[in-house]
């Protein structure tokens, strides 16, 4: 087609279906219950639409399936390794890869390497798995992201961005030789799927290469982050995605990768970093933590999926199709006049719970409360990120009370059509007309870690 | 009509083609890899029998369910049936997912180990002991005094000294944080544990209150030698055997990469609760959500499926009687090997085999490396280079036996594949005299096996 065309259909057909299933209000209900009013909880069994994350749950292409026949399974030296290490050569460019069976598996490896006890990690947002590991290493997480980032209402195009004045603050108070390194997500998750500009990246690599400070890359986004950087930033417009994909991860030293995300596998990750001892030191530890560093845990078929899937993601046609199905959700939610964060992120869309229910207060978990209200009316699942995300402070033991408190609606990639949106928009909609009648909820239940993943919650009563 | 053929019991229904090499091209490969086959490109690898873990050929049935993956992030269906599989042949309540068995290990043995504490095995293999010490615990290894004999014939080498495990629980009272039976015993040549055994193991665990736990991951091949060499036993289904054996321990490990005959995947199964949530705090951070710890979903579906698949008697009967053909045809040339002939391998004896070179030049690496330049045939060596230890004036203290493991994958290789590599040892023989040792030129500190480079010495 040569006219160009609004429309963002999807640039592919569909080869294999997985049925769905319908429930019942009742049957949900007694569901949620025994889930702790926990989206996590829920069995997938009992949802209708799985919105919970982005994570894993993509559709492979034929071609990926077809990868995952030619799985060469021998522990050491596979040939799908050195694929998927072409892969990251030829898309990516950094020099060495370890594979590690997900995204965290890499988060633990490069936080054990680079972060000694007293450390200050800054960063654009913190991302929950991201900074347990980063504590876990001895490590301070801190933020040093745009102001606007914490506002659901800012229009701003780039609140993925960082402020230097908040970075040269940290440099001030602790010093630049505590800083290991700076860590960069590819979209913001936490801020709601925000981008950070090129321009901003290439502000921040001048800036710490001043300092001797590394720039570590949480690039599990890092095809949706180029889309927005194609389509809004200044002067990049002309640029493919896979050339400004490549350009990102140039001014960093090495990365983090869930596979799970942009490079539309089920399962996989990987470590990569430009630096040789890094990778000595990485290429030791993956053996004690995941797998011999030619499968990092992974099945060959499984490395087999991830180099073509990469490769996939970077197609313009593609990434387009794909954020151009959030944004129609997104769009339909803003012209029902719902409260969500602005503008849409490029994974999902985040409801601003705040808004949504401001009759309740932060301490009776009013993300939660929506996330269990939209599964009982639609067996939509959704996932809480606010204040059960953000945790416990370290030394208080209170609760941190993030700015944002979102339920977040996490779109598959090639899963879901234009009309489980509708549904989707529907279901939001109908609980938005309904939200005085909502009450909070208390927690019953929480665990040490990563609480948001196995709380347990009670209804409150209605006041 | 009763048959000496050992025909599979299945028939094969998707190939992979091998690479054929020249001696010549060989030598150069093994140059360019250290002279450390886990260096080697596997393109380059004619017959692999590096490691039966995670290189299974998955059934029909298997790879169908692998179409049915429910890669919900939570509460997968598939999760749901490799739980309730799980569950079904274990007893225990507490299951928790992991991508591979060591990272089921890393979880328990982290939570339980620290300085001052200490693991005891029939004997601890590479990852289990590479955990324990990372943790900074110690890990003490107490077979029968027969395992340790290459040569000698007992139905049960794999059994834990029960005496000396009384002893050792008495000495370390308060500080043993658990005993771990490996069935079959890997380390010590795949050799059986009998459910006596067990039974014996669990019944001081009970009495000094010390945690019991099993590594499963070969369990059904040990069921096979319960089934055949312990009186008393021949009337019990193998599934039936496991679940016995299952029911004496507080805990198992498993690396469903062997006997659940799949490429990835593992899982801890626990009888006490809070035991489990700490596990499962550890689990999350590392591994992933409860319900898929790391796996895909189709993963978790081929492990409920092979977790059925490999009790099937017609299977383990091949199994066992295929690896111990190898075994018998090596012996029959003359080739030292650990007898009676183990479940998932064979091993062959490098210090008898290369009596001339001494363990600090690693014979057993010597005869890897041969294996390879001479017939392109991948093996490992569990010997020296896997579990020797340096005294602190730099002095190597020798593993007890120098052996190289022959590890045959489930289902993948043919009768013609086996009599292909008991030609190669005919040419390892002719050559033997010739063979020299080698020196370690760089090493990391844990695992050293997996990455070390070597050189010949001259």
């Amino acid at each position: 087609m040569a006219a160009k065309h609004i429309s963002w259909a999807e640039p592919f057909k569909i080869k294999m279906v997985e049925p769905l299933f319908m429930t019942t209000r009742a049957h949900r209900e007694k569901a949620l219950e025994a889930a702790g009013s926990n989206t996590f909880l829920l069995r997938s069994e009992d949802v209708y639409i799985d919105l919970l994350t982005d994570s894993g749950t993509s559709a492979m292409s034929d071609r990926q399936w077809a990868g995952l026949m030619l799985g060469d399974e021998a522990y050491a030296g596979s040939r799908n390794f050195y694929h998927l290490e072409e892969a990251i050569h030829r898309y990516y460019g950094y020099k060495h890869v370890i594979p590690t069976h997900q995204g965290r598996g890499a988060e633990n490896l490069i936080s054990k390497i680079l972060i000694k006890p007293g450390d200050v990690v800054p960063g654009n947002m913190y991302f929950t798995t991201t900074k347990l590991h980063q504590e876990l290493a001895g490590g301070m997480f801190t933020d040093i992201i745009v102001d606007e980032a914490h506002d659901p209402n800012s229009g701003f195009t780039f609140k993925g961005n960082v402020d230097l004045s908040k970075l040269q603050a940290v440099i001030n108070t602790y010093g630049a030789e505590r800083i290991p390194y700076v860590s960069i997500a590819t979209t913001v998750n936490m801020a709601g799927g925000q981008p950070i500009s090129l321009a901003n990246l290439q502000a921040l690599r001048e800036f710490t290469s001043k300092h001797g400070i590394r720039i570590i890359h949480d690039m599990t986004r890092v095809a949706e982050n180029a889309y927005m950087i194609q389509q809004l930033e200044e002067g990049q417009g002309n640029k493919s995605i896979a050339a400004i994909v490549k350009e990102i991860c140039s001014l960093t030293d090495g990365a983090t990768m869930s596979a799970k995300k942009d490079a539309l596998v089920n399962i996989g990750g990987f470590l990569a970093t430009n630096e040789w001892d890094v990778f000595e030191e990485a290429r030791n530890l993956v053996v004690i933590y995941e797998g011999l560093h030619t499968y990092g845990g992974l099945a060959g078929r499984d490395m087999e999926a991830m180099a073509i899937g990469i490769e996939e993601s970077v197609q313009d046609a593609h990434i387009r199709a794909r954020v151009g199905q959030v944004f129609y959700l997104g769009q339909r939610l803003i012209d029902m006049g719902i409260p969500i964060v602005k503008p849409v992120g490029t994974h999902g869309v985040f409801l601003d719970a705040k808004a949504f229910l401001p009759h309740l207060r932060q301490t009776a978990f009013p993300a939660q409360a929506l996330a269990a209200e939209l599964y009982i009316d639609s067996g939509v699942r959704a996932m809480e990120r606010g204040i059960v995300s953000a945790g416990r402070d370290q030394k208080t033991g209170e609760h941190c009370f993030p700015e944002l408190e979102l339920v977040r609606l996490t779109i598959p990639r090639r899963v879901y059509t234009q009309a489980h949106m509708d549904v989707v928009a529907e279901s939001v909609q109908r609980v938005f007309e309904q939200r005085h009648s909502v009450t909070g909820l208390r927690m019953t239940y929480e665990p040490k870690y990563l609480r948001f993943f196995q709380a347990r919650f009670e209804k409150l009563p209605a006041a | 009509m009763k048959h000496r053929t050992i025909i599979e019991p299945f028939r094969i229904k998707s190939v992979e083609p091998i690479g054929l090499s020249t001696e010549e091209e060989r030598a150069e490969h093994l140059i360019n890899a250290h002279y450390n086959p886990f260096l080697l490109h596997s393109r380059d690898v004619i017959i692999d029998l590096m490691t039966d873990s995670g290189t299974s050929a998955m059934s029909a049935h298997q790879w169908a369910g692998m179409m049915e993956g429910d890669e919900a992030y939570a509460g997968s269906r598939s999760w749901e049936r490799m739980e309730q599989e799980v569950r079904d042949l274990t007893g225990m309540p507490h299951i928790l997912p992991a991508h591979q068995g060591r990272a089921a290990e890393r979880i328990i043995y982290g939570h339980l180990g620290r300085p001052g504490k200490v693991f005891i095995s029939n004997t601890h293999f590479d990852t289990t002991r590479a955990n324990i010490e990372f943790s900074g615990a110690s890990a003490i290894d107490i077979p029968i005094p027969e395992g340790r004999d290459t040569a000698l014939q007992h139905p049960f080498k794999g059994n834990m000294d029960v005496a000396a495990l009384d002893q050792l629980l008495k000495e370390h009272k308060g500080h043993v944080s658990a005993v771990i039976l490996t069935v079959t015993n890997n380390s010590g040549g795949g050799q059986p544990v009998s459910l006596a055994n067990a039974e014996g193991v669990a019944s001081i665990c009970r009495k000094h209150d010390v945690l019991f736990l099993l590594d499963c991951c070969r369990i059904a091949e040990n069921s096979w030698f319960v089934k055949h060499r312990e009186p008393g036993m021949e009337g019990s289904t193998y599934r039936q055997i496991a679940q016995r054996m299952f029911a004496l321990a507080d805990g198992a490990v498993m690396s469903a990469k062997k006997d659940a005959l799949v490429n990835m995947g593992g899982f801890l199964a626990l009888r006490d609760e809070v035991l489990a949530d700490a596990c499962t705090n550890l689990l999350i951070i590392t591994e992933g959500f409860t319900t898929y710890g790391g796996l895909s979903g189709r993963d978790m579906e081929a492990i409920a499926i092979g977790l059925r698949e490999v009790f099937d008697p017609h299977y383990l009967d091949y199994r066992i009687k295929s690896t111990t053909y190898l075994g018998r045809k090596l012996h029959e040339l003359g080739v030292p090997l650990m007898r009676p002939i183990g479940g998932h391998a064979v091993y062959i004896d490098a210090k008898k085999l290369y009596a001339h070179i001494p363990p600090h030049q690693y014979p057993g690496q010597a005869l890897v490396c041969e294996l390879y330049r001479l017939g392109g045939i991948r093996s490992v060596e569990i010997g020296s280079v896997m579990f020797g230890k340096y005294v602190a004036d730099g002095s190597l203290i020798p593993s007890a036996m120098e052996l190289v493991r022959l590890a045959i994958p489930r289902r993948v290789y043919t009768q013609s594949h086996i009599e292909y590599v008991a030609e190669a040892f005919e040419e390892v023989l002719r050559q033997r005299d010739r063979v020299r040792g080698y020196r370690i030129v760089k090493e990391p500190k844990f695992l050293r096996h997996f990455t070390a480079h070597f050189e010949p010495i001259v």
